[in-house]
């Protein structure tokens, strides 16, 4: 395991693409010490910034306040990245594979256009999880994106399969343009979720404000949500899914489009 | 003072063919001596005039709109790191303006002609220009849509019309007029376009393509300009469009006339289904019109990104692709749309545009009156043109890439059964003599005595085109700018303009007029000298 | 050999080379499950006559599915994969698209070969489907108008071996039955083997070809029918005091699965009344797998 420790908040907006099991996997101590990282428009060392321990392993920790760190496990394929403590700005962001775990919070742009892997943050992501750079066709083409807390605007917007889970609230435009996937709000969505969707699945586990382009088409527990509450269910994510406990609302959208996604909208039994 | 020693020269508009000999170069120009000074030993390296582009998109409103359009080409796009001698700038497919004149130099190209110029964003063109290091540039500025111009010619009165479009053309700063389907960007105003060359254009009873076609040919011929009128035909890009260019070729006779990425309007069959290339017929008539030069617009596969005057073929362009489209009106004058594309070897379609370009290249007799262009970025970017010239020189090469193509393809085209390749002397015509003749600009294309001091190198050893990859030495107006893939100097380029002469008394025929169709202020609207870089006026007649 | 008083016939079975596909279907119930799984094994006893062999293999508890809905594992046994395709889709598309409440899983993921099955079935939605991808793995929902129709892209096959199988040559019908009876009821419970006929049980074990007529596949195995024993042109295969024969026949997954069934199963039907265990076989001949009586029962 490498074990980077981050001194003190860097006064500018750090970045350090360097920040990867497929870097730093090979390296020796004294080569993951050099390795560059650019504060501003400063090229810097990694040991300028961070107290480094270990060497040549696909196993990273990164302790600290990285709030102002951008583009930690950009592209990554494997191995696992922990951070104790927040991060910022393109965490995971084209990750192909591996895992990521944030024990804190992490900024906008949370595994953008990601095509694989896992990243589970506990705490509140920002906006553009998942979503596709501007101009970009797709956002994520795959992988499992968890947050605990709440994340703002955008959260897959244009995405193509995978799924996210936002367990606090959602903000604007959740499922922008989506194109394929699941995004799975537990915590309710502020407004126009679901905005120009093609297609793809978005699953609210409380009543939400939908566009007027979103049409009523049944309410019932379709078979194939079992599968993600399995699937969630080991992940720590609850999805309810028996006809015992409720139904959902099926909302099929975007017609302004017209789309053919949905809008599964949680009915508890008795409301 | 430099001198180039030991190089194979080819000086094709000087009858030198490969020959051993010195280049002497003086003040920015080619002299019969030089003493003193740095010498290249050239040995082993030929040596060529610097590349001329006659068609290419660089700089302007619409290429920037464009840029906007595409941030994920950029986030994909060479990068051009900041040093002491060399600015900031990414490359892809539309490059930024200082990347844009390191990558046409890191190339051996040292002049290029922006084709397409709104005079009312005139301003904006000349300071992108500006910005472009090292290449000298041209402009043509788009009057085929124009409907100050139209106007007069529904009325008849040619002479008037004569003056203002030299009016129009010093306003712009500009150096060449453009026609851009001729009466379809007046239509696309109303929605519609202008198929058919001999049918009135939209809102006129009089004015047809042709009648455009013929007439500013006809104005440029009598204001003597350098350059023809350089046109991009009606109906571009629909199957069957062979015989829309072969008509304009009529329209144009006895006409000096440059055609517009030729490949694009070569076209048989009656649809998409049914495409073929015609590139051959083409030829044969273009053979015989010994008053028409053209530009090859040959198609490469991989990403580009369309960007025109021709609103409606854009539009038609975006329904097929389904995705980004911009669209931009600019008043009274013409239009702009911009479609990305991806040309892509599987696709029949673009399968016969590849070959339809190679087979025009190929067909074309007369090296000085085809020219290598990618019409830049709507076919290809500018900086794969080495590609093309491989392809020209080597027929194996050619054949290898044929193999990649779907077998339904071969039936719609004739390359397989071309065997020419074309010789270094070929390419320093089609690249740099042919182009700078056809402009006008005799200091360009050549290394006589007096020429500008524009100069290539590349290795002897590499042949079939695999040469031309790699420049060993640029050299422009006298200064080494590359050297062995470095960028050394970088010199801020001229920009040729004309002022063909006009009555000064037009204006107030214009004045009145302008104001009551146009946003903006007349005596807001011509370029004033201070925005271009080093201007330097051409002669007409 | 002799195991609780009945000979074991110094004989072997010959088996052949197949190819195997594993359908997991689930329901709102076991019993709709088992309606659902019994419609779709059912007119599959051998693959001459029914272009496939198919059984249940096992009841799953709703733990052990992927919608953790109670469900039923389900083989089919075909020559090549390919053709196992085709009766997947068929027998999923009428037979289990077609019951109320079903889902559709593939039972063979590591599967060496692939077919598609709700990749085909897919079309049904008429452009109203949609698929759905998870771990891996991509999913088919087809709108129904009882709701939804969940059902797996691709399923996976494996090969496989089939007919495995022994004879019971008992003294009359209702010894020779309750061994079969005993038999089946052992074998069916072993995971990764199906008994493709009915019950289990083949009242008219065949032999290959025809003696009298010219064009005949298969035709009753004249050695081994107690009414023809003495008849001119039979040789009888029958020992003393055997007036009923029934075969037991298996399709498995592997080698040690068939093994394991044919094992379990003569034991289960050495009972007072039969006479012999014995198999069946080409001389050996015909199929690549052999299973010699003596040998699994000396394990």
């Amino acid at each position: 395991m490498i074990t980077l420790t981050l001194r003190e908040q860097p006064p500018v907006p750090l970045e350090a693409e360097a920040l990867s099991p497929d870097v730093m996997a090979a390296l020796a101590h004294d080569a993951i010490r050099a390795l560059p990282v650019y504060l501003g428009k400063r090229q810097q060392r990694v040991d300028d910034l961070f107290e480094v321990a270990g060497e040549a392993s696909d196993e990273l920790e990164i302790r600290g306040d990285a709030a102002k760190v951008k583009w930690i496990g950009r592209g990554m394929t494997r191995g696992r990245i922990s951070i104790v403590g927040n991060a910022g700005m393109h965490l995971g962001a084209y990750m192909k594979g591996g895992t990521i775990e944030v024990s804190g919070n992490v900024s906008d742009w949370l595994g953008a256009e990601m095509s694989g892997g896992f990243i589970r943050v506990r705490g509140n992501a920002g906006g553009q999880v998942g979503a596709a750079y501007r101009g970009s066709l797709s956002g994520m083409q795959d992988g499992t994106i968890l947050i605990g807390g709440s994340a703002g605007l955008e959260v897959g917007m244009r995405m193509k399969r995978g799924t996210i889970v936002v367990g606090g609230l959602a903000r604007d435009f959740a499922g922008l343009q989506m194109k394929g996937g699941t995004i799975v709000l537990r915590g309710g969505a502020e407004l126009r979720t679901g905005a120009w969707m093609v297609r793809g699945t978005i699953v609210s586990l409380t009543p939400i404000r939908l566009l007027p382009t979103f049409s009523y088409a049944s309410t019932y527990n379709p078979t194939f949500l079992r599968l993600y509450a399995r699937h969630l269910g080991t992940l720590g994510f609850a999805i309810p899914h028996e006809d015992r406990e409720g139904a959902y609302r099926r909302y099929t959208g975007d017609s302004a489009v017209p789309g053919k996604g949905e809008i599964l909208v949680w009915k508890p039994a008795g409301a | 003072m430099l001198r180039i020693t030991g190089g194979k020269v080819h000086d094709p508009a000087n009858g030198i063919d490969g020959v051993v000999r010195d280049v002497c170069i003086a003040d920015g120009r080619i002299v019969a001596r030089a003493e003193g000074g740095r010498t290249i030993d050239a040995s082993g390296m030929v040596v060529l005039p610097g590349g001329v582009d006659i068609h290419t998109h660089v700089a302007g409103a619409a290429l920037n709109f464009a840029r906007g359009m595409t941030p994920e080409n950029f986030r994909r796009a060479v990068p051009f790191l900041r040093t002491p001698e060399r600015r900031a700038g990414l490359g892809g497919i539309t490059p930024t303006t200082f990347a844009t004149g390191y990558l046409y130099a890191g190339m051996g190209w040292t002049t290029v002609n922006e084709a397409a110029v709104p005079i009312l964003s005139a301003r904006h063109t000349h300071e992108e220009l500006r910005d472009i290091p090292i290449v000298d540039k041209t402009t043509c500025v788009l009057m085929a849509n124009n409907e100050i111009v139209l106007d007069l010619l529904e009325a008849g009165e040619l002479e008037r019309a004569k003056h203002v479009v030299a009016w129009l053309i010093w306003a712009a700063k500009a150096y060449g007029v453009k026609a851009v389907n001729p009466g379809g960007i007046v239509a696309w105003k109303w929605g519609r376009n202008a198929n058919t060359l001999s049918a009135p254009v939209e809102g006129y009873s009089k004015v047809t393509p042709a009648t455009i076609i013929s007439s500013l040919a006809g104005i440029i011929d009598e204001l003597r300009l350098p350059h023809p009128l350089h046109i991009h035909g009606n109906n571009l890009g629909v199957p069957g469009n062979v015989s829309t260019t072969i008509e304009t070729m009529k329209v144009l006779e006895g006409r000096r006339a440059h055609l517009a990425h030729l490949q694009f309007h070569a076209y048989g069959g009656d649809d998409w289904g049914s495409m073929r290339s015609e590139a051959a017929a083409l030829a044969e008539q273009f053979n015989a019109r010994k008053d028409l030069t053209a530009d090859a617009g040959a198609v490469l596969f991989g990403d580009a990104l369309t960007i025109t005057a021709d609103g409606p073929w854009q539009h038609l362009l975006y329904q097929l692709t389904g995705r980004k489209w911009g669209n931009v009106d600019v008043e009274n004058e013409t239009g702009c749309g911009i479609v990305p594309y991806v040309y892509k070897g599987s696709s029949l379609v673009n399968a016969v545009q590849w070959a339809a370009g190679l087979e025009l290249l190929l067909l074309v007799e007369d090296p000085w009156r085809i020219f290598l262009t990618t019409d830049h970025p709507n076919g290809g970017c500018f900086w794969r043109y080495p590609e093309l010239i491989r392809l020209l020189m080597s027929a194996d090469h050619r054949r290898e890439c044929l193999k990649q193509l779907p077998a339904k393809a071969l039936k719609r085209i004739v390359l397989p059964e071309l065997d020419r390749q074309y010789t270094r002397s070929e390419i320093a015509i089609i690249t740099s003599a042919g182009p700078a003749r056809a402009l006008g600009l005799p200091q360009k294309g050549h290394l006589g005595v007096g020429a500008d001091a524009d100069v290539a190198l590349y290795d002897e050893g590499r042949d079939g085109g695999l040469e031309f990859a790699y420049p060993r030495y640029v050299i422009k107006g006298g200064e080494i700018v590359v050297e062995e893939g470095e960028i050394r100097a970088v010199s801020e380029g001229r920009e040729f303009i004309v002022r063909p002469s006009f009555d000064e008394q037009i204006e107030e025929y214009l004045r009145p007029l302008f104001q009551k169709v146009y946003t903006m202020s007349f005596d807001n609207y011509p370029v004033e000298m201070e925005r271009l870089a080093r201007p330097d006026v051409q002669a007409c007649g | 050999m002799q195991r609780g008083g009945v000979r074991i016939g110094d004989s072997f079975a010959e088996a052949f080379d197949m190819r195997a596909s594993r359908a997991v279907i689930t329901a709102r119930s076991r019993s709709w499950a088992l309606t659902a799984a019994q419609a779709m094994t059912g007119f599959a006893t051998s693959v001459i006559g029914c272009k496939v062999e198919a059984g249940i293999e096992a009841e799953l508890a709703p733990e052990g599915t992927p919608d953790g809905r109670p469900g039923v594992s389900v083989l089919m046994f075909g020559f090549d994969a390919e053709g196992l395709g085709k009766r997947l889709l068929e027998r999923v598309g009428q037979t289990i698209l077609t019951c109320p409440t079903t889902a559709c899983f593939d039972g063979l993921p590591q599967g060496g070969e692939r077919v598609a099955v709700g990749g085909l079935l897919r079309h049904f939605g008429d452009r109203y489907q949609s698929s759905k991808r998870l771990d891996g793995r991509r999913y088919w929902r087809i709108p129904v108008m009882e709701g939804e129709f969940l059902v797996e892209e691709s399923f996976g096959v494996q090969k496989a071996i089939g007919g495995g199988n022994f004879l019971i040559l008992a003294e009359d019908q209702d010894a020779a039955l309750g061994a079969a009876e005993a038999a089946a009821g052992v074998m069916r419970g072993i995971g990764g083997v199906v008994l493709p006929f009915p019950g289990g049980i083949v009242r008219s074990g065949s032999k290959v070809g025809a003696r009298n007529y010219k064009k005949m596949t298969a035709s009753t195995n004249d050695a081994y029918c107690p009414t023809l024993r003495g008849r001119t042109g039979v040789t009888t295969a029958l020992p003393e005091g055997v007036n009923s024969v029934l075969e037991i026949v298996v399709d498995g997954l592997d080698r040690g699965a068939i093994e394991k069934a044919l094992r379990l199963g003569i034991e289960a039907a050495c009972r007072p009344g039969v006479v012999e265990i014995t198999a069946g076989n080409y001389g050996g001949k015909l199929g690549k797998h052999l299973f010699h009586l003596h040998a699994l029962l000396s394990e």
